[in-house]
């Protein structure tokens, strides 16, 4: 990596950041507003108050969509789908596996909507291929027999979090923008209808930090309104939609699997790797902060999932997850119908003139996304280079695939390497991994942590859901001298904590053996619950 | 010549079909009870949980052409020790049978071969006409020269006979010797008892190398003898995997077999409860050690610790309580020396030898100066390990400690004790 040009950040440990454009929020589309500008010569510095993906961008399905889904409610946004669609496939296949979609109707629902639907995917420009219900159960088994019409689309999966730290990582290759964790906005310096500095709270080093630039960009996602309020904008009306996902124990379809009819609970089964994701719900919410899973919800999308795929009634599932999406305000219609769109907002209405919001939006058109918020940010900066996103591929980086499901299995099999020792079982991922991992993200010498190793591999996403390899992990991290004192223990112990709020929703059948041998070890052996915070 | 490929089995869906509900790869819970308590774990860089891992993240090609199933003994401790009971070994076992058989191990195939090949069934080729000479020659020599068992018999395809005596081929080919205290004992207890020319021998190599027809046929052709000539029970001699091959391909390929499947353990310590075999501990007045090994196939896999109770009340009678050292862990719970699945004929020496080192250490731990067992396969393992690791025991079937307590132990039939034991 080398250092680079025009304003760049001074050091780590001073309290005071300068760059030229500050990015607000580490999901999807703040990771590619970063890359946007640094292909285009602008430096810039992304913060987020926790680590990459942890609002909605990382609490998704993870499924690129073919747009079919929304032809019925959101042509437009049909369209935006279908071309990002294609576009990704072909700039950032490693994130992105092509397996293809099924929109599946089983008794009970709608013949005419189903009808209705290939004329509504050509209208979007979408290919749609009927399929007979036989074709449909030859391809994926799991089918329910009361299937009676089937469609294919090219819908696909993608990996948000490899996806991020993709653009990150680019980003930081091209001209040597930061991106700084745990790092939350607590307010703004206005003066002259400019915003001159953005005074953070570090988390990590418990200090607070002042972020001067010329530009800011609120890519907050759920938390945009907030952040906006911050410097007195009030033009960001966003709604809560809390949804909430399971996790099954391992891959129940190869395709992604819709239920053709209008948009709906628990109507969606997306493979990711080596797992199924099964959702969703959407329920209104007005707290950002305290949403888990509900027994209720888990149930709600179960009952639903099995209607289309009779074996989710019995199936092990291993998490559960819910996040917030932020629903762009619109009088006068449901959650499932609000625009599934993103605004633009530059609050120039607002009195700042350096200021602007993304939100809204989907993974799928995070790139566009991007690419608009770019645009005005260049534009006010007087830089006229275009965007290239559409055009750039993004480039591979070996660290960051040990995202990527089922990845590790394959790598340390090809490698074969006795000394790399597993150190998460489940998911397979080696020693190897966490030190590539750590050379791979700058700027966190003091903070290689189990968190940060949680998210950037497998590690703790299989069936022990963390209770082998939060131990291994924390252990070899001892062992390298990474942790010292009893730090590492409160880590492992929030690492576990952050586990177990995905797992109590769906506590039963082998799950429940998994958490009593959990509660024994960590409980048990660890004496975990029992630890003073220092 | 090229190798032939190896085609990739689904293994997720093998197991679904394989296993049962709540027993399956997908009750997994990664606890490792199953790797950390096998002797087969590290090699090739495997280990069962790894393996149903693999299963689950669709490893398949990996999986189908690892040669860790080799190493992989199929010995079921780990399902044994697994919370959930999953059971490995059976996909194992399915990724043995999908090797060609160019690129399996040609030993094993060799023996399986060899076993198919005659009506004796046996893996070492041995043909009905020269097992019976054998046995004809070695009877008359007995005779001949121990004049207490100049009567003694050794019938061959005699209609009716109570039992139906097995015999395993590394005997009569090579130490024929070695099969008069077996003798011997059913002359003292009087049992009602028959070899026979066709389907004697003990081994079943078939089994081990995942030939699903072979086995089969070899099953059938011993099920068939039992049947001809009468017999009510069939009655295991001292080999392991004998016992298990046939119990299992006759409940696996649904053959009639109108007789019990029994082990001659069971019936020595049924003759010594009864004082038909009036076996004790008198002559081993230096206190010589002994510990036993638990053939896997007999005791984990086949009757559960009930018989490894019974080899224990046996062997307590033969050496004295107080010479008596366990191997620990033991009965069902214990490790596999490493000679079983064919590992032996396997042609993998390293391997095996570093399988075995787990067994060479617990078996150095009882101090013990003889191992007993009552199976082949174990013993030829044990023998190799110990000379190959530097121990100093002894490994013994428990047919001679019962002639020598007996006082019956002719001088040539001593072969594998030490010179303490030679007399």
């Amino acid at each position: 990596m080398s250092a680079n040009s025009s304003p760049t950040a001074t050091t780590p440990e001073a309290t005071t950041l300068e760059t030229e454009v500050l990015i607000i929020g580490g999901g999807v589309t703040g990771a590619g507003i970063m890359r946007d500008l640094a292909l285009r010569g602008i430096h810039s510095l992304l913060i987020d108050k926790r680590d990459l993906c942890a609002g909605a961008s990382g609490g998704n399905h993870g499924l690129l969509h073919s747009g079919a889904r929304y032809v019925s409610t959101d042509p437009d946004a049909a369209t935006e789908c279908r071309r990002e669609n294609s576009l990704l496939k072909r700039l950032a296949p490693q994130c992105i596996e092509t397996a293809g979609g099924l929109f599946v109707a089983v008794e009970g629902d709608d013949p005419e909507f189903a009808e209705r639907f290939p004329a509504l995917c050509q209208r979007a420009g979408i290919e749609c291929e009927e399929l007979s219900p036989g074709e449909a159960r030859r391809l994926e088994p799991v089918l329910s027999e009361k299937l009676f019409k089937a469609y294919r689309v090219p819908d696909a999966t993608i990996d948000p979090f490899h996806l991020a730290m993709l653009n990150v990582d680019h980003a930081r290759l091209l001209n040597g923008s930061i991106y700084r964790p745990h790092t939350e906005v607590l307010g703004f310096e206005i003066a002259a209808g400019e915003i001159r500095a953005a005074i953070c709270h570090d988390h990590l080093h418990q200090r607070q930090l002042t972020i001067r630039a010329r530009q800011f960009v609120n890519a907050g996602g759920a938390w945009a309104m907030n952040i906006a309020r911050l410097a007195a904008c009030a033009d960001v009306h966003l709604l809560y939609a809390k949804g909430t996902i399971l996790v099954s124990n391992d891959r129940l379809a190869q395709r992604v699997i819709n239920r053709l009819r209008p948009p709906g609970d628990g109507d969606i089964l997306v493979p990711a790797g080596t797992v199924s994701l099964l959702g969703t719900t959407s329920t209104r919410v007005e707290d950002l902060e305290q949403v888990a899973p509900t027994a209720e919800e888990i149930d709600r999308n179960i009952r639903e999932g099995a209607v289309m795929i009779p074996a989710l009634a019995g199936a092990r599932y291993i998490r559960a997850f819910s996040r917030v999406r932020p629903l762009l305000q619109t009088s006068g219609t449901t959650d499932r119908a609000a625009t599934r769109g993103f605004a633009l907002l530059d609050h120039a209405s607002q009195g700042v003139s350096n200021f602007c919001t993304i939100t809204g939006g989907k993974l799928t058109t995070f790139r566009l996304m991007a690419a608009r918020t770019a645009d005005l940010v260049a534009r006010r900066l007087g830089n006229d280079q275009a965007c290239v996103t559409a055009t750039v591929p993004l480039p591979d980086d070996e660290a960051s695939s040990w995202a990527d499901p089922a990845a590790a299995p394959k790598r340390w099999h090809h490698d074969r390497d006795p000394d790399d020792m597993i150190l998460c079982e489940c998911e397979m991922v080696p020693q190897s991994a966490i030190e590539q991992v750590f050379a791979n993200s700058p700027g966190i010498e003091k903070e290689r942590t189990i968190d940060l190793i949680a998210l950037r591999t497998r590690a703790g996403k299989g069936p022990c859901q963390g209770s082998f390899c939060g131990i291994r992990i924390g252990s070899y991290l001892y062992d390298q001298g990474y942790y010292r004192d009893a730090t590492g223990l409160a880590h492992l112990r929030d690492f576990l904590d952050e586990r177990f709020k995905g797992q109590r929703s769906v506590i039963w059948g082998p799950q429940a053996a998994q958490m009593e041998l959990a509660e024994a070890l960590h409980c048990g052996l660890l004496g975990l619950d029992t630890l003073k915070d220092e | 010549m090229a190798e032939s490929a190896i085609a990739s089995i689904n293994f997720k869906a093998a197991a679904l079909e394989l296993l049962p509900e709540g027993a399956n790869f997908e009750a997994c819970l990664t606890c490792g009870l199953c790797s950390s308590g096998c002797p087969a774990s590290g090699m090739e860089n495997m280990d069962p949980r790894k393996f149903i891992r693999m299963a689950l993240l669709g490893m398949d090609e990996e999986l189908s052409t690892t040669p860790w199933i080799w190493c992989c003994t199929m010995c079921k401790r780990c399902q044994y020790v697994c919370p959930m009971s999953i059971d490995v070994s059976q996909l194992v076992f399915l990724a043995r049978g999908n090797w060609p058989e160019d690129r399996k191990p040609a030993g094993i195939v060799r023996s399986c071969q060899l076993a198919t090949s005659s009506d004796s069934t046996s893996a070492m080729g041995m043909p009905p006409a020269d097992f019976v000479s054998v046995v004809e020659e070695v009877l008359e020599e007995v005779r001949a020269t121990q004049p207490d068992f100049r009567h003694l018999q050794a019938p061959i395809d005699r209609r009716g006979a109570h039992f139906f005596v097995n015999q395993n081929s590394r005997e009569p080919m090579n130490e024929p010797e070695e099969m008069v205290p077996l003798w011997k004992i059913f002359d003292v207890v009087g049992a009602d008892w028959t070899y026979a020319s066709k389907g004697w021998a003990a081994e079943n190599f078939c089994m081990f190398s995942g030939n699903e027809d072979a086995w089969r046929e070899v099953v059938r052709k011993r099920v068939d003898a039992v049947n001809q000539l009468g017999c009510e029970v069939w009655l295991n001699t001292e080999c392991g995997h004998s016992y298990y091959s046939m119990w299992q391909g006759i409940e696996r390929f649904g053959l009639e077999a109108n007789f019990r499947l029994e082990s001659i353990v069971t019936y020595y310590a049924q003759w010594i409860r009864e004082g038909k075999l009036p076996v004790n501990s008198r002559w081993n007045t230096k206190g010589i050690k002994f510990t036993v090994q638990d053939p896997c196939m007999i005791v984990r896999k086949a009757y559960g610790d009930s018989i490894a109770e019974d080899m224990r009340f046996v062997v307590r009678t033969l050496v004295g309580e107080e010479n008596f050292v366990d191997m620990q862990p033991n009965r069902s719970a214990n490790y596999c020396c490493g000679g079983g699945g064919g590992f032996l004929q396997a042609g993998m020496t390293e391997h095996r030898r570093a399988y075995g080192k787990r067994k060479f250490d617990q078996i150095a731990a009882t101090g013990a100066a003889y191992v007993l067992t009552p199976c082949h396969n174990c013993h030829s393992q044990m023998h190799d390990i110990g000379r190959f690791y530097g121990g100093h025991y002894g490994v013994v079937h428990l047919w001679t400690l019962i002639c020598l307590s007996l006082g019956i132990l002719g001088k040539n039939e001593r072969i594998y004790l030490g010179p303490e034991l030679r007399g």
